[in-house]
């Protein structure tokens, strides 16, 4: 079977979360005191400091270790990664960027015809879970690729993995599968 | 031990006696064994001539030690730590079973499930309770018994996601396959909790064949499968001319109005919805639908093609609009140029941290309103605005000194700087000298601030694509810093308290040498409650479980009186006559359960207090001036 599809599927990066390190101490008091744009959550002890262009929010605790969520590429996080350090350097830390880590890639595709649920995960008995009463998506756990996807019985899928190419080699994987239990549309035009 | 060769004579011939015990050679009458140890079952008759098997039955995987007491009352003295969780557990299944009223098959195969589940160490950082609520939802599952995870969720106080997380590892670590939900198991259950009486198997039937009906037009595919049981019945009882409200059936179903409404209007939306009652009986339409979700997804496609168009065509009329922008645009500049050398000027007598405050706040604005400038009618409002404000800032750069514009209120700040964004509109626009001077003057300005920053990062910071005065904008000046860290201090007051008690505190301990690095844990010790009657100590105990709040205690006080006056009723009647303080489901059922819980204790007082005869309606009639009934147990210490 076509894994890749006669229209090509569009496999759209909503988020991409990735972590480093600045190698040094910081002052979350002088961060949040002479930044634009940082809320301070002292309960919890890190600052929330958020960037424009590329739009991402950094986690900044004081070890140096910064989470950078948000960003819609992998090269898109580095370069929001880079500019927070480098903004951290202006305020006067000695920070040096290393440990650059994609650590999570969320994808959402759809897919142009509806799932049949129950039948997709009776055919894939332990690798798929179907819980309506929690959730009204099916979860598809791939271990090799470390990926998870939830599908939805509108035909779209969200996708999680490590890297983007992960979260394509999942989609390429599950789309047999899907198109399998497809339920075929038959009322095209509604009035 | 079958044919033993004889020591003494080397015969083979050995007579094995099971009577006595013993075996003998039969050619010399040598003794080989005395006392052999049989494994027969003996029997043994008890009284009445009822003949019992003597010897008690002992499990693989029990005590190491044979049970001392045979009745169940096991004591945990001399017990491995395994076998006492085992034993814990089964008793807790044996609880929550009981009130959901499975029977003893299901119970043990829990705890079958509950054994695996500790042999592979899952319960390890999970409560025991959560751990065996999933054990049961398991054999609910796997036995298709009309439990909800809800009922679950309800008998412990626990969210019902919590639930689900471990009943889901449980099932994945165990390979458990859980059959689907099927929505069709639910009804006789509602059906009966809904009360139709005679009629309830018809009802129920005619609900069957609608949820039959709505998974083949597709609106039971990821939906709580009560939602669509209770859309069901409801319809079905209204087909059987009884009056149900929509408020009857979720407090039964246990699903939020809207979700109910919701399930009636997708299921008004499929043509099966048009037969009448009789056809509905009788036919069964081909036709299948799609998911009422994919039918809304389209509905928004269609919703943004339309716009699609839409906007297009508005790009048609713009070029004209556009057209008179540019015009207008030229006349204005025109206008302008006294104003655009007075700015200059005013450009030059201020600071160049003045500067960097204007551009530091103009350039990002500058992109907002870039995107702004594809209207065309929003910037023709902005430059009128302008002028006035360029009247404005004349009139106040020249009137006060340069450190008193700087050093005034955080508002006349912001002022400011709104009113720079604007001019820095008309400075990104036209490409006049002022605004390039002064750019100039600040980038000359930056570079002499900052010259050393760029260089002392150690060589790891790769800086391309990194503009560093779009870093700048990130980091406000001293006295913006001075202004945020007024405000912070202020907001933040009672945190900044805390904390220096907290450094106090710590001080003074390790001065006195008693300075503990973490904070144990004190054990709370459970008070005896202390009251004079028995509505008192419930009171008591519910204000210390604090689920207080929930409870309206008059009536629960009238309800105890009401109840001891009596001698204990019927609790549940009563309970449920009660006029309902509270809203929702779970209130009320949790109500129920107190009341009922007060009746309990009221009945087992009342018990008591016959039990302990004359002596405590002595003391009773003494203390309190309560009714007779009302018992002061703590001090008789029962």
């Amino acid at each position: 079977m076509d894994s890749s599809n006669d229209e090509a599927l569009d496999i759209i990066i909503t988020n991409v979360v990735a972590t480093f390190r600045t190698r040094c101490h910081l002052n979350l008091r002088t961060i949040a005191l002479e930044g634009t744009n940082v809320i301070y959550k002292p309960e919890v002890g890190k600052v929330l400091m958020k960037l424009r262009k590329p739009k991402i929010t950094a986690s900044i605790w004081s070890s140096g270790k910064i989470i950078c969520t948000g960003a819609t590429s992998e090269d898109d996080a580095k370069l929001g990664a880079r500019r927070l350090a480098r903004v951290l350097q202006k305020l006067g830390f000695k920070v040096r960027f290393s440990a650059f880590k994609v650590v999570n890639v969320l994808a959402v595709c759809s897919m142009p015809f509806a799932i049949h649920l129950i039948d997709f995960t009776k055919n894939n008995r332990p690798i798929a879970s179907y819980e309506p009463e929690l959730h009204p998506a099916a979860t598809y756990r791939i271990k090799h690729l470390k990926a998870t996807i939830q599908v939805f019985s509108t035909g779209s899928i969200t996708v999680t993995g490590p890297n983007v190419q992960n979260v394509a080699t999942a989609v390429e994987q599950v789309y047999p599968l899907l198109f399998e239990v497809q339920k075929p549309l038959k009322k095209k035009e509604k009035s | 031990m079958s044919s033993r060769v004889c020591r003494t004579c080397g015969g083979s011939d050995i007579d094995v006696d099971q009577a006595r015990g013993s075996a003998v050679c039969t050619s010399c009458g040598s003794v080989l064994e005395d006392n052999i140890i049989v494994s027969e079952v003996q029997f043994v008759e008890g009284s009445g001539g009822v003949s019992s098997a003597v010897g008690q039955f002992v499990s693989a995987d029990g005590p190491v030690k044979a049970p001392l007491l045979g009745s169940g009352f096991h004591t945990s003295v001399g017990k491995e730590s395994r076998a006492q969780t085992l034993q814990g557990g089964k008793r807790q299944i044996q609880q929550l079973g009981s009130q959901l009223q499975l029977n003893q098959h299901c119970l043990d195969t829990a705890f079958n499930f509950f054994k695996m589940v500790v042999s592979k160490h899952l319960t390890r950082g999970r409560k025991t309770e959560h751990v065996i609520a999933a054990c049961l939802y398991l054999v609910c599952r796997t036995e298709g018994t009309p439990h909800m995870l809800l009922d679950l969720s309800d008998l412990l106080q626990v969210n019902v996601y919590i639930l689900g997380k471990t009943f889901l590892l449980l099932a994945r670590e165990l390979c458990i396959n859980a059959p689907a939900i099927d929505p069709c198991l639910y009804i006789p259950r509602f059906a009966h909790m809904l009360e139709f009486g005679v009629k309830t198997h018809e009802v129920s039937m005619t609900a069957l064949r609608l949820v039959q009906r709505m998974k083949r037009d597709w609106m039971h595919t990821g939906r709580r499968p009560s939602g669509l049981c209770g859309a069901a019945l409801l319809v079905a009882a209204r087909m059987h001319k009884f009056r149900r409200t929509v408020k009857d059936v979720i407090s039964v179903v246990k699903v939020c109005q809207t979700t109910l409404r919701k399930r009636l209007t997708e299921f008004e939306d499929t043509p099966t919805s048009q037969l009448t009652i009789d056809e509905f009986m009788k036919v069964d339409l081909e036709q299948e639908c799609d998911p009422p979700s994919f039918i809304a997804a389209q509905h928004k496609a269609k919703m943004q093609q339309l716009e699609q168009e839409l906007a297009r065509k508005l790009d048609d009329v713009e070029g004209e609009i556009s057209c008179y922008k540019d015009e207008i645009e030229t006349e204005l500049e025109k206008s302008r140029p006294k104003l655009r050398g007075i700015y200059a000027a005013y450009a030059k007598e201020i600071d160049p941290e003045e500067a960097e405050v204007l551009s530091s706040t103009s350039d990002p604005e500058e992109q907002e309103v870039e995107d702004d400038e594809l209207q065309a009618a929003t910037q023709h409002l902005t430059q009128d605005f302008l002028c006035q404000v360029i009247q404005e800032e004349e009139g106040r750069g020249k009137k006060t000194d340069d450190n008193e514009v700087e050093a005034g209120p955080d508002m006349e700040g912001a002022g400011s700087q709104r009113q720079a964004a604007p001019l820095a509109a008309i400075l990104g626009k036209l490409p006049s000298a002022a605004s390039l001077g002064l750019q100039q003057t600040l980038d000359e300005s930056e570079t002499g601030e900052k010259p050393d920053d760029e260089q002392s990062e150690g060589g790891e910071l790769d800086l391309d694509g990194i503009d560093d005065q779009e870093i700048d904008k990130y980091i406000l000046n001293e006295k913006e810093v001075q202004v945020k860290t007024e405000l912070w201090m202020k907001q933040n007051a009672d945190y900044l308290k805390e904390q220096k008690e907290k450094e106090e505190r710590i001080k003074k301990e390790k001065e006195q040498g008693t300075y503990k690095e973490k904070p144990k844990k004190s054990k709370k010790k459970k008070e005896q409650i202390q009251a004079s009657t028995a509505g008192e100590a419930i009171e008591r105990m519910l204000e210390k479980k604090k689920i207080s709040s929930k409870i309206n205690y008059d009536v629960l006080r009238d309800l105890n009186r009401g109840g001891t006056g009596s001698g204990g009723g019927s609790s549940p009647s009563r309970a449920s006559s009660d006029p309902p303080n509270t809203n929702t489901t779970a209130r009320k059922r949790l109500n129920r359960r107190r009341r009922k819980k007060a009746n309990d204790t009221n009945r087992d007082l009342a018990a008591n207090a016959s039990i302990m005869g004359k002596r405590v309606r002595l003391l009773i009639s003494s203390t309190s001036k309560r009714k007779k009934t009302a018992v002061q147990f703590y001090s008789v210490g029962i």
